[in-house]
């Protein structure tokens, strides 16, 4: 074959590969299943938390038909909200509240709204063979396992807690977040609200200097994936991905002296009974609620309150709107402990009224958007 | 007839000893290349099937994944403007140091810039089009064509590289034959050293955009990534070895098994393209 | 080109061609000399943005201080990328220390010992290592590599207790594994390059230690190693520049660890890893910022500078095997090299 011939034949495929998908593209035409709200095609992008990345995946598959095409980029909680602050994505998912320095940065460009989306438990997963879940726990006890102090799984702090499990003598591998985490900053708070030499160590937030010889993993998904591969490892890993995959985990004494574990409604009890400051900004860690979970985390969908004057174009900015709107009708009901439901807490209604009509003050340069 | 002098029982020992050493390199040199296909085809082809390749990830949390289509044809999109940019460019340059710097000092700084280009990590190269056109909102935020930017500035130095050396394998005689036959500088350029040269800088340019094609690096702060499909390079996009990257770390074994598949998939195309630059190769007048 | 007549422009000489006819010409030449010129501004805009954005990290720690003082704490602003720089420095070197011996030994077989016949396709094979992209060696790494060596490094780690670095609880992803992948990735380039050398050993010289009666290990002991010795140590630095800068399928494997590991078998962290996984946090917090571009300077720099080395060493070597060669023909092996280093 000449080298023309070759060319050709290179060109061919590729116009070919063009045409394929071009034909296969999906044309928008919006379907009105009778849902709430007409959406307009458009296209947004936002970025942030893993830990609720499942939720927002699954909501943008749902919306997809009806034209609004959601790009979720779970790359964690900081830089979600960093991307925000530099004005690259339309909105951001942080775990934590705004913290007062993302405030300063994100005021240059306008004032934040913060839109709680719903509850998540984080767990204590492990990968000891032969232990089941429920392993007894408490923040003095993880807190000395992530900080070092403690280095095998039979070691007497972890046996007196579970007199009567046979506990095997491996060496414990811990696993933890090596990006900016929203995940890390709701686990390490409540280690450091349990364990004082944690807190005085390490301490607590989004990225924390962990001791060295510890395991680092990217976002949940690679903490989980390595807790799933390595025997004898434990990490802190969102409830939703513990569950997808069946994993083990402890059972963790809350701040009324019971030893929960985190299931739904373990999850939604943390949400009972919260306050609620007036930019939304809650926090759920360590809940007082003797029946609740105590290692659960909010998370947020944080956006500007004048969306267009902070750079996003109009298409975009009526885009979060719809979908926002979309989460807060038919989004919520998808969250929850039914079998194709996913695995989180939904809001509680009165967070879920505050959420509405938060929504209803957004604005595109001064218009609103409802 | 003087007799070769007699070889003693352990150098011979010593030579069978070596021998087989180097042949176990060889072998050694073998096992993760086998072992790299095995498992690509093992657990990769599985997944292989036409929804794999007509739908897009789909983000759902229960049930089938989704494909790759998004991937595939971002990853397509975005290798071909990097393509577009860097060959053109690449074989210019090399033109240039061929055909008029020769031995200057232009020529030399401009070498020697273009071989320190070749040692900047991929990554780098990412951040350097984000700093310069993300963090300044130049032509909106995460494209598609800025990741082609970073990955053309990949593949430039490669062809640049590949080509000079192309060119200067056109024998001078046959670009003095043309000059003294009264033909201008620039159709002995278009007309005499370009097709000759053509087999070559066809084999440089490909093997240059099989090596784009499985860039990552450049890709994780230009194109930032995107599950549904879109042709429109001035938005996020999805490529090949962005999806495969992310789903690695995933705990769900149903996409874990799915980056299995994509890696197949990118395999299979950049060894295409090594294929065809390979037979381009041997069909060369020059070879 | 015309075939019927050898002159152009209506009997003309060449030389006589008016002004507008030598137009395309000037085109072509000011063309390429601005796009070459184009690509010189745009390496040197790099470069100057590049230290332009490092510098409020390396002003605030000092050059010294950021490059190797292992105190990496982003949530304190207070970064010295020691650790990072200790392990891009020690899995290079551990793939050096793999590769290289085995990238030559097979390149030696490839030239020298293997039979005529399955030359070719072997060549390929090792040639083929370089078309697998970094993420699949990534992908490959975690889900093949890390599960079935786990067990073996264990084994070593326990029997080899009482060597030093050796010891200790293996969790899977380490600095070694991180070391084994890098070794697998330089092997095609170091091959390519060695195979390129070797075969350019003047064959009088191989035919004079066999006439001497040297078997064959001797031959290529006494007469190719010592003359390729300069191009595979060129070759072998090439390879560390391309491991130094392998970011995917490091971050994958590495365990990402901003601390010096107290073993081999130990979770680290090296300069391209931390730029992928926390550059996105500290894109706009100004020292965060400033600290990862650092990081990538430091990297380029150290990639510079090897890979200079690298380029003299194979044109000493070069150099002598032209003048050995006798000082004619083209230069051997510089094409091949450089196209090989290109790709």
């Amino acid at each position: 074959m000449s080298t023309s011939r070759i060319s050709a034949v290179v060109l061919t495929a590729a116009a070919a590969l063009g045409l394929a998908a071009c034909g296969s593209s999906s044309s928008t035409t919006p379907s009105s299943t009778g849902s709430t709200a007409k959406i307009a095609p458009a296209t947004i992008d936002g970025a942030g938390s893993t830990l609720a990345a499942p939720i927002y995946m699954q909501w943008a598959s749902n919306v997809k038909s009806q034209g609004l095409t959601v790009n979720y980029s779970a790359v964690g909680s900081g830089t979600g909200v960093a991307d925000l602050e530099s004005g690259t994505v339309d909105f951001a998912g942080s775990d934590p509240p705004l913290a007062s320095a993302d405030l300063t940065a994100i005021d240059k460009k306008g004032k934040p709204a913060q839109f709680p989306m719903a509850f998540g438990a984080i767990t204590v997963s492990y990968n000891l063979p032969g232990v089941q879940t429920g392993l007894k726990l408490n923040g003095k006890v993880i807190g000395d396992i992530f900080d070092g102090a403690v280095t095998k799984w039979n070691s007497p702090e972890i046996a007196t807690l579970n007199p009567g499990v046979k506990l095997p003598s491996t060496t414990i591998t811990v696993v933890h977040r090596s990006d900016s985490s929203g995940t890390t900053d709701g686990f390490t708070e409540f280690l450091a609200a349990t364990n004082p030499t944690f807190a005085k160590k390490i301490g607590s937030g989004k990225l924390v200097p962990w001791p060295s010889g510890e395991t680092g993993a990217a976002k949940n998904a690679g903490v989980a994936a390595a807790v799933h591969q390595t025997s004898g490892a434990v990490g802190y890993v969102e409830q939703a991905y513990a569950l997808q995959n069946s994993f083990t985990y402890a059972a963790v004494e809350n701040s009324s002296g019971k030893f929960i574990l985190p299931t739904i409604a373990n999850t939604s009890a943390a949400a009972v009974g919260l306050k609620v400051p007036a930019d939304l900004g809650l926090v759920a860690i360590n809940s007082s609620n003797p029946a609740a979970y105590p290692i659960v985390s909010q998370t947020f969908i944080d956006v500007y309150k004048d969306m267009c004057k902070a750079g996003v174009s109009s298409s975009a900015a009526k885009g979060v709107y719809d979908f926002l709107n979309y989460a807060f009708t038919t989004g919520e009901s998808e969250l929850g402990p039914g079998s194709n439901q996913l695995p989180y807490a939904p809001l509680p209604a009165s967070l879920l009224a505050k959420d509405k009509t938060q929504l209803a003050t957004l604005t595109c340069n001064g218009a609103p958007l409802s | 007839m003087t007799e070769l002098p007699h070889i003693s029982a352990r150098r011979r020992r010593t030579d069978k000893i070596m021998r087989g050493l180097l042949a176990g390199a060889t072998g050694i040199a073998l096992v993760p290349l086998i072992l790299v296909i095995y498992y690509l085809i093992y657990k990769g082809i599985g997944q292989w099937s036409v929804k794999f390749f007509t739908t897009d990830p789909n983000g759902n949390f229960l049930g089938y994944p989704g494909g790759i289509r998004s991937a595939i044809l971002g990853s397509i999109e975005i290798v071909a403007l990097a393509s577009l940019i860097a060959v053109p460019l690449g074989i210019a340059v090399a033109l240039y140091l061929v055909e008029y710097g020769k031995k200057s000092l232009f020529a030399n700084v401009v070498r020697y810039f273009v071989d320190v280009m070749t040692g900047v990590p991929s990554i780098v190269f990412g951040l350097f089009i984000y700093i310069v056109l993300i963090a300044s909102h130049i032509g909106g935020n995460f494209t598609g064509w800025k990741g082609s930017l970073a990955i053309a500035l990949v593949m430039l130095p490669i062809v640049a590289r590949s080509a000079e050396v192309v060119l200067n394998l056109v024998p001078g005689s046959l670009r003095e034959a043309a000059l003294a036959l009264g033909a201008p500088r620039w159709r002995v350029v278009t007309r005499v050293v370009l097709p000759t040269a053509a087999p070559g800088l066809l084999t440089g340019s490909l093997l240059a955009i099989a090596r784009g094609a499985g860039e990552t690096a450049p890709l994780l702060f230009t194109i930032l990534g995107a599950n549904a499909l879109t042709l429109n390079l001035s938005q996020q996009m999805n490529a090949l070895p962005l999806q495969i990257f992310n789903d690695i770390t995933s705990p769900r074994n149903a996409i874990v098994a799915r980056a299995w598949g994509a890696a197949l998939t990118l395999v299979t195309l950049i060894l295409i393209l090594n294929l065809i630059a390979r037979a381009a190769q041997r069909r060369s007048r020059m070879a | 080109m015309e075939a019927h007549t050898p002159v152009i422009g209506g009997g003309r000489s060449a030389l006589e061609r008016s002004p507008l006819a030598r137009l395309p010409d000037r085109v072509l030449k000011w063309g390429l000399i601005g796009i070459a010129g184009g690509v010189l501004v745009l390496i040197a805009y790099f470069f100057v943005r590049l230290i332009g954005e490092s510098t409020l990290a390396l002003d605030r720690f000092g050059v010294l201080g950021f490059t190797f003082h292992n105190r990496w704490l982003p949530s304190r602003l207070v970064f010295g990328a020691g650790a990072m720089v200790f392990g891009t420095v020690v899995t290079s070197a551990i793939a050096l220390v793999i590769g290289v011996p085995v990238a030559v030994g097979a390149a030696l077989y490839l030239t020298e010992l293997c039979p005529r016949r399955a030359r070719y396709p072997l060549t390929i094979l090792v040639d083929l290592l370089a078309a697998v992209p970094s993420v699949v060696y990534g992908l490959w790494g975690v889900y093949v590599l890390i599960p079935k060596l786990k067990p073996v490094e264990q084994w070593f780690a326990n029997t080899f207790h009482f060597l030093p670095y050796v010891a200790g609880h293996v969790a899977g992803p380490s600095i070694f594994i991180a070391g084994l992948i890098l070794a697998i990735m330089i092997l095609p380039i170091v091959s390519a390059i060695s195979r390129e050398v070797i075969s350019t050993v003047p064959p009088e010289h191989k035919e004079a230690a066999l006439a001497l009666g040297a078997t064959r290990w001797e031959m290529i002991r006494m007469s190719i190693l010592p003359y390729a010795r300069p191009g595979i140590t060129g070759g072998a630095m090439l390879g560390l520049g391309r491991a130094l800068g392998e970011t995917i399928a490091v971050v994958l494997v590495i365990g990402d660890d901003p601390a010096i590991p107290h073993a081999i078998f130990g979770q680290g962290y090296s300069l391209a890893a931390v730029i992928a996984n926390e550059f996105g946090e500290g894109q706009n917090v100004p020292i965060y910022r400033s600290a990862m571009l650092a990081c990538g300077l430091v990297l380029f720099v150290l990639t510079l500078f090897v890979n200079g080395f690298a380029r003299a060493y194979v044109l000493r070597g070069e150099r002598k095997m032209f003048a050995a060669a006798g000082g004619g023909g083209t230069q051997p092996g510089e094409s091949e090299v450089e196209a090989a280093m290109g790709v």
